[in-house]
């Protein structure tokens, strides 16, 4: 360990009396976490348990407790932003309204059928989704428009009366309208609301052309149907949350997080709260990109392995990609395919079923096959000592001397070696023939391969060269395992930030204040009516900068920007391409722009065939909080001191240094291989590499090119 | 089999083995993005595969369509067969669609690009795509010969050391209806395939390996392993079954004799029907293809797809019969039969593997190809695909409207109703449609499609089971035929029909067959199936052995599971067990 004479300097130094402070709180499955910040930098972090039965009480806690340890007086806080899982817990769980669906005559089974698609060729066992609402509560009005947006048939508006009447009375409580192409016109779907408030006034109505007014009629309904499921308990949940923090006096506003990577305010976010899917997640990409921007990473890999399931998430110029859907509540093995779709704007995540807790097998081929399976947290791998017999990848990861027995979870639990080289050696090691250290070596090796294959794939699937970002590890499991799937992946750096365990939280406090705005209007680019595209922009802008002044935004601060999903004509995909800005030449710089987003991610053009569009999208956001996440010194939790060596194996026994993470100051290095422990994880040096603490006290790992 | 323990590290092959796979992905990507035609996009009718310089396939993209494995494989033998190694160089592109080769079909076109390293042939990866169209009589059963189903392409060089055979491009976009696309879609195969190529460079770099040929044949032999251990667990002895199906002009029949002997499986299907006069026929690879999927998905689906996973496997039909076509015979619409063959190979094994299979299902896709005029005076083209019910398992429901044993999906009718001026009116589970059983089938659909056109427009079904329905099996019930009807009157089917402008076509697909006897069905499921439509009160009583009555308002629109209750003692009547009420 080398050390420099002059320490780095403290990052901003409390400022006194200074207001404005902010609060970032994310209820997880175990731990409800919150971040303190103020307009330098993260001033305090907190942690209570979470409370399933009723999450706000965790949330009071946690705020009131960490309040009261910083002295920062309630009313100082000028905004409290939350991410919750509740929309996820209550589509999986089927924890939603009594809810019916009201679709065009001949239509109603579009949300059961879905794509007519096997997802998996040679299981036959697979499952379908169920659809929210059972095919008794799913009925039919005559009405029909047309893909232009004609009427075909008017709306029977009687009949809409009298269904409406008589699902109020039988005790339905929430009714979802999805008309055939209301993307194209949604005054059928309007009518329909005015008449269903009318004769049954209780009923909690959603329709397909507000909630997601794309093309594709499944999934619309889907969408539909999960946004007004779940949001009768979202509102009821927001609303309480609200009133226990006004409780403790805290007078700002309350926002929440949303899947794209913005947030929102509770009243949008109780009229969409299909938005708040996947909050966690995508503040977690959120955060990476911050901590990225500080150490002057633009783009980079965003990678964070916990227990069951590891996510990676491309940043780029700062900002994770985003994606246009994805599926909840997979019913068959987690398979691509057994999920709701739904269309709403999402960080762009790929989730690998490979965690800490996966479990190690030999396959049918006689190989090492790691996951999906896990053990998860009961009974847990084997080291836990509760009754799990199968070696997982925390096992392998213990009898390779990367995590200290005495000093899991801090120290909070210990770890059984023998117990984990017992069961490696029996189930992997004797019948491939090798050691157990070797076993070993191989399930860290395996799942680090799994990581980068996936990345591997999700970039090229995006048109990007993964070997060229940094890997900005989180989670438990994700410094244990960065460098070497940074050496899988050809990466060349891993950066391991502080305070990775209530990383969500902060990353809540980096989201610009969001409104996202889609608009079907399919047409070649050569027959584009300008002033159509200029209307439908015109609208949305104004809805956007009308809700963004609304929620205390100042007009001069508010940003549009422009998008449109576009594929060369008769193509099944289509790509988001930036809208230029109306000039003389338009449309063909849009048809430029499209033709440089198609070469970047294919590497080619496509063949003389006309271009169209088919939606136009807006994102109207409010200024980007410049909040660094420097953890300043006394943010962390003390527990300083140089911890000797232990025997690590990186092929061969060597004895490897440890180190505690908070004891190190900026600028410190060391050559590898090395073990930087801390209370939620465990960085892990291999022998060609180095380390070195950066000013905002990440750890950054510089690996050797291998000798080719 | 008497393998020596291979020396290799067993890690490393792991590595590689799932290096490959993902290699296979990234190429697939590449392909379904860049893809034109529809049915590869949103469809995936396409394979991708990675092969060592023999020609032996290492492994194939996980999702794809059964019809084309190993159908890919053995087009990779032809290309060698008529380009060896020393005659192909670094930047060649091959290409062929030639039925016999291939995948039996000259829409299906395969190509195979080779990989060099230092010079050296190191691997080939193909692509096989479903071309949007390739010339003569387009999607059809009626040709007599494959000289009317379009261009057919020998094993040719599309691109020889990197410069494009531009003659060969003409030739092809001067006899296909849709050129941009049957090439872009060419195109689109050669990058994915050059993906797939840089990716395999840049693991041989970093595992630091001169080929795949030592880590190929390793997989390859340990994925023979596995499935004669598969086969092995099984009983010796033969078995055999029958379908019939609605042919072309008459009715086809398709036999199989299966023969398990040790870790050996030999699946015989003659006494199966004479090859057709019409666009049915299968050659030998197609049959193949989805007789192994079936024996596969059946006795070891874990088993990675590769030349290893097919050796133990042997399948012989016999020459000129439908199922191993002599050429010149028409195929174009040989999935109708080709799709037969894993409900048949299930009939067969259903006394081995009894918890494990399927009932009989709809099986052949059913794709509707319309054409017309819309009212701009523009022609239209349009291929629909409609599933039916996949048949019951031993211990669930069969699934209703989704496609068995192809991967292929629907199109959304928001999208074709936007691309063409058809009018879908309805699209609905069909009731009544599962064949019943202890677990019952999959439901089929109805279909009610009209056009908005101001002409006469025509329509050409390629469609079967509208007289032989999906079997039942353990004492299963028949699944519903198929409908396709004008007005209450039956449309000639795997032909082209013109259509009246006001003419409303109804497509009603097959259900799956049911899995144990109706009357030990439990009744809570039968009364559920009742409260969601997809079994009728008349179904439940007269089939099921279960008599509900609705109890609800007459009139009522809303009708909730409270609405329904089960006549405990008429059921027990009706089910032939009075005595148990004592």
């Amino acid at each position: 360990m080398t050390r420099p004479t002059t320490t780095g300097s403290p990052a901003a130094a409390a400022q006194a009396g200074s207001r404005g402070y902010r609060i970032g709180v994310d209820i997880g499955g175990t731990f409800t976490d919150l971040t303190l910040a103020d307009e330098h930098g993260v001033v305090a972090i907190g942690k209570v348990l979470t409370t399933p039965d009723e999450p706000a009480r965790a949330i009071g806690e946690v705020i009131g407790e960490v309040l009261a340890r910083t002295s920062v007086p309630a009313a100082d806080v000028e905004g409290v932003v939350h991410g919750t899982t509740l929309v996820t817990n209550a589509i999986i769980e089927r924890k939603g309204a009594v809810t019916a669906l009201l679709t065009t005559a001949g239509f109603r089974d579009v949300v059961e059928m879905g794509t007519e698609r096997r997802y998996e060729l040679y299981d036959l066992m697979i499952e379908l989704p169920k659809p929210l609402v059972p095919r008794h509560l799913r009925l039919e009005v005559r009405e029909r428009m047309l893909a232009d947006g004609t009427v075909e048939r008017a709306l029977d508006e009687d009949e809409v009366a009298a269904i409406a009447r008589e699902l109020e009375a039988r005790g339905v409580e929430a009714l979802g309208i999805a008309f055939l192409h209301s993307y194209a016109n949604p005054q059928h779907e309007r009518a329909a609301a005015a008449v269903v408030a009318q004769a049954a006034p209780k009923l909690r109505v959603g329709l397909s052309s507000d909630v997601a007014p794309e093309i594709r009629e499944y999934e619309r309904a889907s969408t539909t149907l999960a946004n007004v499921y779940v949001q009768d308990r979202v509102a009821r949940y927001l609303s309480d949350l609200e009133e226990r923090i006004d409780g403790l006096g805290v007078t700002g506003s309350l926002f929440v997080m949303l899947s794209n990577g913005g947030i929102a305010t509770v009243e949008t976010a109780k009229r969409r709260p299909i938005g708040l899917l996947e909050s966690g997640p995508a503040a977690g990409a959120l955060a990476a990109a911050a901590i990225g921007g500080d150490q002057g990473h633009a783009d980079l890999l965003s990678f964070d392995m916990g227990g069951t399931t590891a996510k990676l998430c491309m940043i780029e110029d700062g900002r994770p990609l985003i994606s246009t859907g994805f599926e909840v509540d997979r019913v068959y093995r987690l398979k691509a395919g057994s999920g709701l779709p739904i269309k709403t704007p999402v960080v762009d995540m790929i989730e690998i079923g490979v965690g800490g807790g996966s479990i190690a097998r030999i396959d049918a081929l006689g190989l090492l096959k790691v996951g999906p399976d896990s053990a998860g947290s009961q009974p847990g791998p084997v080291c836990y000592g509760q009754g799990g017999v199968e070696p997982t990848v925390t096992d392998a990861d213990l009898v390779l001397g990367y995590l200290n027995p005495g000093y899991f979870l801090g120290g909070a639990m210990m770890l059984d070696v023998e117990a984990a080289r017992e069961a490696i050696r029996e189930r992997i090691a004797e019948p491939l023939g090798v050691s157990v250290e070797q076993a070993a070596w191989g399930i860290h090796r395996a799942v680090n391969e799994d990581m980068a294959n996936a990345a591997r794939v999700h970039a090229v699937e995006r048109g990007r060269e993964p070997s060229l970002l940094p890997l900005y590890a989180f989670g438990g499991a994700g410094p244990v395992h960065a460098a070497g799937v940074a050496r899988a992946a050809d990466v060349r750096h891993v950066v391991a930030p502080t305070g990775a365990g209530v990383l969500s939280s902060a990353g809540f406090l980096t989201a610009p204040l969001t409104f996202d705005f889609v608009r079907s209007h399919a047409a070649k680019v050569a027959d584009l009516d300008r002033a159509t595209v200029d209307g439908i922009f015109a609208e949305l802008e104004a809805r956007g900068g009308e809700l963004l002044v609304g929620s205390g935004v100042a007009p001069e601060d508010v940003v549009h920007e422009r998008s449109a999903e576009m594929r060369y004509l008769g193509q099944g995909f289509e790509i988001r391409v930036p809208v230029p800005d109306a000039d003389d030449d338009w449309p063909s710089s849009l048809l430029r722009a499209f033709e440089d987003a198609y070469l970047r991610l294919y590497g080619r053009q496509g063949p003389p065939v006309p271009v169209e569009v088919l939606n136009w999208r807006l994102v109207s956001s409010g200024p980007r909080p410049g909040l660094s996440l420097r953890l300043k010194p006394d943010a962390g939790v003390a527990d300083r001191g140089a911890k000797g060596e232990r025997p690590a194996y990186f092929g061969e026994w060597v004895d490897t240094p440890v180190y505690a993470r908070y004891g190190l100051r900026p600028g410190d290095t060391a050559e590898g291989p090395a073990i930087v422990e801390e209370r939620e994880s465990t960085l892990i040096v291999p022998p060609d590499a180095a380390f070195t603490v950066a000013d905002n006290l990440s750890l950054v790992v510089d690996l050797k090119p291998s000798l080719a | 089999m008497t393998a020596v323990r291979s020396q290799l590290d067993p890690f490393l092959v792991g590595a590689v083995a799932k290096r490959l796979v993902s290699t296979l992905n990234e190429q697939q990507a590449t392909l379904v993005n860049t893809a034109f035609s529809t049915i590869v996009r949103e469809s995936l009718d396409l394979a991708c595969g990675v092969f060592d310089t023999r020609g032996e396939m290492v492994a194939q993209s996980a999702s794809g369509t059964p019809g084309h494995i190993n159908a890919m494989a053995t087009g990779v033998h032809h290309f060698l067969a008529r380009f060896p190694a020393e005659q192909l160089a670094p930047g060649d592109v091959l290409i062929t669609n030639d039925p016999w080769m291939t995948t039996g079909q000259l829409h299906d076109i395969t190509i195979a690009t080779p990989v060099f390293r230092a010079e050296r042939l190191v691997a080939l990866f193909a692509s096989t795509c479903h071309a949007a169209d390739i010339g003569g009589r387009g999607l059809s059963g009626e040709a007599r010969e494959v000289y009317e189903e379009g261009l057919l392409i020998p094993p040719m060089k599309l691109v020889r050391a990197g410069a494009v055979n531009e003659d060969l491009v003409e030739l092809i976009r001067g006899n296909v209806r849709t050129p941009d696309e049957t090439i872009g879609d060419v195109y689109a195969q050669a990058a994915a395939n050059a993906t797939g190529a840089r990716s395999l460079l840049s693991l041989l770099d970093e595992l630091h390996l001169d080929g795949i040929d030592e880590i190929g044949a390793e997989i390859i032999d340990r994925s023979e392993r596995a499935m004669r251990e598969a086969i092995a667990a099984l009983p010796d002895g033969v078995h055999t079954a029958e379908v019939s199906n609605d042919g072309f002009d008459e009715p086809v029949t398709l036999r199989v004799t299966i023969t398990i002997d040790g870790d050996d499986v030999r699946l015989d299907f003659d006494g199966s029907s004479g090859q057709s006069q019409f666009g049915i026929n299968n050659v030998l690879n197609y049959t193949r293809a989805y007789a192994s999927f079936a024996l596969k998905a059946a006795v070891a689906p874990d088993v990675p797809h590769n030349a290893g996973s097919f050796r133990p496997v042997e399948i012989v039909a016999p020459e000129g019969s439908i199922l191993n076509c002599r050429p010149p015979a028409a195929v174009a619409s040989r999935h109708l039969i080709g799709h037969m063959l894993p409900s048949l190979v299930f009939a067969a094994l259903a006394p081995v593997l009894p918890e494990r299979l399927l009932a009989g299902s709809a099986d052949s896709l059913w794709a509707t190809l319309w054409r017309g005029v819309d009212a701009g005076g523009d022609s239209f083209a349009q291929t629909l695909f409609h599933a039916g019910g996949v048949g019951a398992r031993a211990m669930k429901d069969g699934l209703s409207t989704v496609g068995f044993p192809t991967g292929v999906g629907a199109v959304a009718t928001e999208v074709v109703e936007a691309l063409t001026p058809l009018l879908n009116r309805s699209r609905t589970l069909r009731t009544d449609s599962a064949g019943p059983g202890w677990w019952r089938g999959g439901l089929g659909q109805v279909v009610e499609m009209e056009c908005r056109g101001q002409r006469s427009w025509n329509l050409s079904a390629l469609v079967d089971r509208t007289r032989f329905p999906a079997q039942g099996a353990a004492g299963g019930l028949l699944g519903a035929p198929g409908e396709l009807t004008l007005d209450g009157d039956w449309l000639p089917t795997k032909r082209l029909v013109a259509l009246d402008r006001h003419a409303c076509v109804t497509v009603r697909t097959p259900g799956g067959g049911g899995w144990g006897d109706p009357l030990l069905r439990d009744p809570a499921r039968v009364l559920a199936d009742v409260v969601d439509g997809y079994v009728s009160l008349l179904q439940a009583r007269k089939v099921y052995g279960v008599a509900i009555d609705y109890v609800g308002a007459a009139d009522a629109r809303v009708r909730l599971p409270q609405d329904y209750v089960v006549d405990q003692a008429e059921t027990a009547r009706l089910r032939g067990d009075e005595g148990s009420l004592g």
